[in-house]
């Protein structure tokens, strides 16, 4: 139909202050100038490793309940090939920034995030998983986009690129085909989606202050 | 050694440390005790508690269809329990007017997404520890309040004989289970218990 809304575009519109405000947070700016403290940067790496695990696993449960549907559970194997790549990418950080990801202990905001995470894969139907993780997709896809081109000089380059890359791009574009296709009739969803932005913003800030828990 | 006691001395409360006394003290009690809580705190505690109790019965239903017998027995007894408990919160909101379709304040949103995300994903001696967890902290901080006054229903209720001999029984359960993720576990509902009752009495 001519001029309708989809449900990702107005979901993502509805939360435009969240996703200005994490564009605008200081941690996000450090990443854009390269100013910002290693020290800082590396608590970041291991808590986003952390939590990027239990993406993975809501990932893994969202496809099993559409193991019905293969060309679903096509996009969720993409989808996985995308997180066990950022997961790569986050184990050459750890190697080069000395951080042991086996050990590491959530912040209070990672938790939030990665319990509301798996609360929901585990419990809630494939409609409302994707409509927790396109959040994190969009909001990142958008970030890398607003922050690149970097200087060949900025020291989180690899970050911007990965994030500004049409593949990402197309992976969290993939996501929201899927969410307009399964979120049709679902109630609840711009809760849910709404909850994963907050908890993406307060994932910057415990980066940023270094929130122990 | 009264029942409270051996709460306190148990290795898992005395393991918590400092985050212990955090969970089982608080304002909101203070002044539940000198008479000065505020209808407002009192209200906000009783909507946002029955909306915890009721992602709890869902942590307590997964738990118990994952445990085996004869401890199971023990955590369906409970689950029977929350349903009369629910059904008793219903009772005093609407007694009050209160609205208990309200949204979850994250904080309790937060408490309830881990133990269910851990209901899932835990292995059950580490959930047979939260759930002494989640029981022993109400039972404990009620338990310093002497049951008179206006909220003298509420104080009795988590301080009675009935209910202190239910979580001795899941402290025997949750001893009986040892665990390296036990400790963890029971101290991550403290950290949660601490942070209701500051919600409680901050809003």
């Amino acid at each position: 139909m001519a001029g309708r809304t989809l449900l990702h575009e107005r979901l993502w519109r509805q939360n435009r202050d969240l996703a200005s405000a994490c564009l605008e947070h200081a941690f996000v700016r450090g990443l854009a100038g390269g100013a910002l403290d290693p020290e800082v940067f590396k608590g970041y790496v291991a808590q986003d490793a952390f939590f990027l695990r239990s993406f993975l696993g809501a990932y893994c449960l969202a496809a099993a309940k559409c193991a019905g549907a293969s060309e679903r559970v096509r996009v969720f194997h993409d989808l996985i090939g995308g997180v066990l790549e950022e997961l790569e990418l986050h184990a050459r950080y750890a190697a080069s920034l000395e951080i042991d990801l086996e050990c590491v202990t959530p912040h209070p905001a990672t938790s939030a995030y990665t319990d509301f995470l798996i609360h929901t894969a585990w419990a809630a139907e494939p409609a409302r998983i994707v409509a927790a993780m396109v959040p994190c997709m969009r909001l990142y896809a958008f970030l890398g986009q607003s922050l690149a081109p970097a200087t060949e000089a900025n020291p989180y380059r690899d970050w911007i690129e990965t994030y500004s890359s049409p593949e990402f791009e197309e992976l969290a574009a993939r996501l929201e085909a899927l969410l307009d296709e399964l979120g049709q009739d679902a109630r609840g969803l711009e809760e849910t989606y709404r909850y994963a932005m907050q908890c993406e913003l307060a994932f910057f800030e415990s980066a940023w202050t270094r929130q122990a828990p | 050694m009264t029942l409270i006691e051996t709460f306190e001395r148990s290795r898992l409360a005395t393991g918590a440390g400092e985050l212990w006394h955090r969970g089982v003290t608080a304002r909101f009690l203070d002044a539940v005790g000198d008479g000065s809580l505020p209808e407002e705190a009192f209200h906000r505690w009783l909507v946002q508690d029955y909306l915890f109790v009721q992602g709890f019965t869902r942590f307590l239903a997964l738990a118990a269809s994952r445990t085996p017998r004869p401890a199971q027995s023990v955590l369906l007894g409970g689950l029977a329990a929350l349903d009369a408990e629910l059904g008793w919160f219903e009772g005093h909101a609407g007694s009050r007017g209160l609205d208990l379709g309200a949204a979850a304040h994250p904080t309790c949103r937060r408490y309830v997404d881990f133990l269910v995300a851990s209901a899932y994903t835990e292995p059950v001696e580490v959930l047979l520890a939260i759930l002494f967890g989640v029981e022993v902290a109400y039972t404990v901080a009620w338990g310093k309040l002497e049951a008179k006054g206006p909220y003298a229903e509420f104080i009795e209720r988590w301080t009675s004989t009935e209910f202190q001999q239910y979580v001795a029984e899941l402290l025997r359960l949750a001893d009986a289970h040892r665990h390296p993720g036990r400790q963890p576990a029971f101290d991550e509902v403290m950290r949660h218990e601490r942070d209701f009752w500051r919600m409680t009495w901050t809003g």
